[in-house]
């Protein structure tokens, strides 16, 4: 394992204490490519945790203990810091003060010209609301996004959270406490308590003095502060890794310089040629600015940076080898080191041509959200969070044409995989030949000294014995500097899996994108330490109002569980339950009721349900299309197609692995059926299925997206839990306990109680055994199903697919791998009598040829069965 | 000789009424008569206890326990 020198700034070696096969199973989930059916044919698909060795897992385990310590600490931090305001609070009591326990902030006394000023605070948490409705708001939101990290955003009163990571973030975009105190004071309705005060000044004090910068290849200690670099070198531990006659003080560049390519700023400075466009002047709170003293706060805010950047900067070098053990000392004494990447002076590695098309613009919260990560002409490594469809893969694509480097993409399957490649040919300028993939089917390289590479997780952190044409690939990966490393889709990949890819690639800087940055459990705290702070969050509501994605109602629909139904699920096992609350005929007739509805209106509509069983039985009754796990390739080929293109079609079956990653912008209305349990993830994804519907700014329009809920089940709770995320987000979900004339739906089933009852006894006949689970493959458009189908073919069919599949070339990737080779081997050893009998086949009539395939077929299928 | 049993009527959803079978289904000592989907008639002396135990259901049925840390 070479040596981490390119770990984020904090907690670098932070995993997730999960180790062994459970963690394999956790990423398994519908983004993450692991399939049953193609662990043959590549190297990548397969369980990373087996092959792991067993000294690497104990180093994994013991860091993710640290790490999770080092997050402990942090919340101790705030708790420690409430007491001094329990005096003042004990001073203002009367009647109704128990009624508010801690809650009673009525000490705060409120400023004459309060209703002037957008903010509250709640010192104990240092949660801040703000007033929407507030003339201000708009440049408090400017500022609360930069120090805090909204909770809550509905219509009129949202919530942030000032926590050390936001504060670190603040600071890494060149905010000083100093400001963030006085800015915030002035936002207040009350005059700034004195805790909060002091945390941020805790907070502010230890973050971003320190910066570990990589130039020419060295790493350099770096400070504004001359005096912290002296506390640094008299550590006993630092001091001595310092390289000798190594200190420079140097100018800081200045943040004028850089422009983003793509903005409007950029147009300009092609033409005019002029280099001194300063970024912070297109901070859009300063255009509109309405009230004259907040636009001056903001200038001074500017100008504070830009002093910033004149200051001297003081370094020392340390070497190569020591960056961890420093690092980890920095994060022991309290100075957490900030990473950044002055690209523009990296001479040593070459440049790449690549530069975003002329036509191409960028929108605004794509801009803002990159200024923050290019905020001192430097790039820093962290996270951006936009909602699905809003263009997370442009902000990628932007920032590498910002850094023009080396740069390493890598997403969660072999489908994205191709996706980002295109997407880097549509919008940038560069030569096809410098972008390569990297997948288990294809290894190709870049020519020319740099350029892109694109791969998947999985196959950069396969540690099991590898082909050889990917293990050269991955020699190559490592033994390269790349510019910046893309990491798409950060939420579902395990934080062991990043600190692999983390440790066996080396990249100045990293960012990492997503959509819905949240985990059931609390991992993602880990993330801020492994890829750097979160960067910058988009406001849901706001982008759909701009128009950049589509306008949604939510609803959830309440459907009452008839009597039998109801009795029999309360002596249910939990599975069955599931099954149960799914199969609800009254949800059934809803969901029919539904379809009608849109499909008359004109909607495309998907139906996601995770229960297989229920998808099944609903779209075969409704005569409706479906997809699941276990559908080959060509069959989802054609009715994605059809769905898209054929009018006839307008109704969808999904289960689960549709998700993510599925593009339909045609689709305008989601009904949801069975779900995850309390996944606030999967409720986020499947709504961002809809988000890019293509007629999103047609006048008036609306997608539509129902969760039907079995009344009195468990689901009522989950469902709940579930639209926490999207509720934070802004949306309102309506109930309806009743559909309109729903009883005069033409063939409405299972209208007659006779039915109901046949329904249910087939539903438990049927699940007696267990239902089948979904067989998650790759993603919607991953390879499956091939060997499963062998055994029913039939008559004439029409496939898609390359000439390459039909001759079994496709197939030959089996004997590329040397994985099975036990196996291959006994086989041969088995169907030895078989090659003489294949070589007599040869003179055989063709018909007779025919059986004896068909037979050979049907003894794999068994064979594969028995496995 | 005719023996009398004092009970109460209850009005319900089905739904709580299938819990409330669900419940006497285990001793037979809550149900004196079940009337119809919305009606019941239960033993008077039984009815705190029978109200106490619903609510522990209730509360099951809202607050499952979570089988997902995050399974994906």
């Amino acid at each position: 394992m070479p040596p981490k020198r390119k770990a984020p700034p904090v907690g670098a070696q932070a995993p997730a204490p999960k180790a062994g096969r459970t963690s394999a199973m956790s990423t398994s989930g519908p983004a993450t490519p692991r399939s049953l059916d193609d662990s043959n044919l590549s190297d990548a698909d397969e369980d990373l945790d087996d092959d792991i060795p067993e000294e690497q897992k104990k180093k994994e385990d013991l860091l993710s203990k640290e790490a999770d310590e080092f997050v402990r600490k942090f919340s101790a931090i705030k708790r420690g810091l409430n007491k001094q305001d329990d005096a003042e609070r004990l001073r203002h009591y009367d009647a109704a003060t128990p009624y508010f326990k801690k809650k009673d902030f009525s000490y705060l006394p409120l400023k004459p010209d309060h209703y002037n000023r957008p903010l509250w605070i709640d010192p104990n948490t240092q949660t801040i609301v703000l007033e929407r409705f507030n003339p201000l708001s708009e440049q408090a939101t400017d500022f609360l996004i930069t120090i805090a990290e909204p909770r809550s955003r509905p219509t009129f009163l949202h919530e942030y959270v000032m926590t050390t990571h936001s504060l670190y973030a603040a600071v890494s975009v060149g905010l000083r406490p100093k400001d963030i105190i006085n800015t915030l004071d002035r936002f207040l309705k009350t005059p700034l308590p004195a805790s909060t005060r002091e945390y941020i000044e805790t907070c502010t004090k230890s973050y971003g003095k320190v910066k570990l910068v990589l130039k020419n290849n060295k790493y350099y200690v770096e400070s504004v502060d001359a005096q912290m670099l002296q506390i640094l070198l008299n550590d006993p531990v630092i001091g001595k890794l310092r390289v000798q006659g190594t200190d420079t003080t140097s100018s800081a560049p200045k943040m004028g310089g850089l422009v983003i390519p793509g903005t409007q700023n950029a147009a300009g400075v092609r033409q005019a040629n002029l280099v001194d466009g300063p970024v912070a002047e297109k901070k859009p709170g300063d255009q509109d600015a309405a009230a004259a003293n907040e636009a001056d706060l903001f200038a001074n805010l500017n100008e504070e940076d830009d002093d910033d950047d004149k200051e001297n900067v003081h370094a020392f070098e340390i070497a190569d080898s020591s960056v961890e053990t420093v690092q980890k000392r920095c994060l022991d004494i309290g100075y957490p080191m900030l990473e950044e990447y002055d690209f523009r002076n990296d001479d040593i590695n070459p440049n790449l041509e690549i530069d975003l098309r002329p036509n191409t613009q960028i929108r605004p919260y794509q801009e803002k959200s990159l200024s923050k990560m290019f905020g001192n002409g430097r790039a820093k490594s962290g996270i951006i969070v936009l909602p699905c469809g809003a263009g997370k893969t442009l902000v990628g694509i932007t920032a590498a044409c910002t850094i023009k480097k080396g740069v390493i993409v890598l997403c969660t399957s072999s489908m994205s995989v191709v996706q980002w490649r295109q997407e880097f040919l549509k919008w940038s300028n560069i030569n096809p030949d410098d972008i390569a993939i990297f997948t288990a089917e294809s290894k190709n390289r870049f020519q020319g000294s740099t350029g892109i590479i694109v791969t998947t997780y999985s196959m950069v952190t396969n540690s099991r014995e590898r082909s050889h044409d990917s293990k050269k690939m991955m020699d190559f990966l490592r033994g390269r500097e790349w510019g910046l490393m893309l990491l798409d889709e950060v939420h579902v990949v395990p934080a062991e899996m990043f600190r692999r890819v983390i440790s066996s690639i080396k990249s100045h800087a990293k960012l990492g994108l997503t959509a819905t940055l949240l985990r059931e459990d609390d991992r993602i705290s880990h993330l801020n330490f492994l890829i750097g702070p979160k960067l910058y969050e988009a406001n849901w509501m706001e982008l759909s109002q701009q128009g950049h994605i589509a306008k949604v109602q939510c609803a959830e629909v309440w459907c009452p569980m008839p009597t039998e139904f109801y009795d029999e699920y309360l002596r249910a096992n939990a599975r069955m339950k599931r099954t149960l609350y799914a199969m609800n005929p009254r949800k059934f007739q809803a969901c029919q009721y539904l379809i009608n509805y849109h499909e008359a209106r004109g909607d495309k509509i998907i139906v996601f349900s995770d229960e297989l069983y229920s998808l099944k039985q609903y779209a075969l009754k409704l005569k409706k299309v479906f997809i699941y796990g276990g559908t080959s390739q060509a069959e989802r080929m054609q009715v994605l197609e059809n769905f898209q293109h054929n009018p006839e079609v307008n109704t969808l079956f999904l289960s689960k692995i549709g998700d993510t990653s599925l593009d339909l912008p045609e689709a305008t209305c989601l009904i949801q059926i069975s779900s995850h349990f309390g996944s606030r993830r999967q409720e986020a994804q499947r709504l961002g299925r809809i988000l890019r519907a293509k007629r999103r700014n047609d006048e008036g329009f609306n997608a539509f997206f129902y969760s039907l809920v079995s009344k009195d089940t468990q689901e009522m709770y989950y469902s709940s839990k579930r639209q926490a995320f999207l509720v934070d987000q802004g949306y309102a979900f309506k109930v309806i306990t009743h559909l309109a004339n729903i009883e005069q739906t033409p063939d409405l089933a299972f209208s007659t109680p006779q039915e109901v009852r046949e329904l249910l006894q087939r539903t438990l006949v049927d699940n007696e055994k267990g239902a089948e689970e979904d067989v998650e493959t790759d993603d919607l458009f991953g390879r499956t199903g091939r060997k499963k189908k062998a055994g029913a073919l039939s008559g004439v069919r029409r496939t898609a697919g390359m000439l390459s599949e039909l001759s079994g070339g496709q197939d030959m990737a089996y004997i590329e791998q040397n994985k099975a080779a036990n196996r291959a081997l006994k086989q041969q050893g088995a169907g030895g009598g078989k090659s003489s009998k294949a070589a007599a086949m040869a003179e055989k009539s063709s018909f007779f040829k025919k059986i004896e395939r068909e037979k050979e077929k049907s003894r794999a299928a068994a064979r594969a069965a028995r496995q | 000789m005719v023996r009398a049993i004092r009970g109460v009527l209850i009005e319900c959803e089905p739904a709580i009424k299938s819990i409330i079978v669900h419940l006497d289904s285990i001793n037979h000592d809550f149900i004196i008569e079940d009337l119809d989907d919305h009606h019941l008639v239960v033993k008077e002396n039984m009815v705190q206890i029978l109200k106490q135990k619903l609510e522990d259901r209730l509360r099951e049925t809202y607050r499952p326990e979570e089988p997902l840390a995050d399974s994906d």
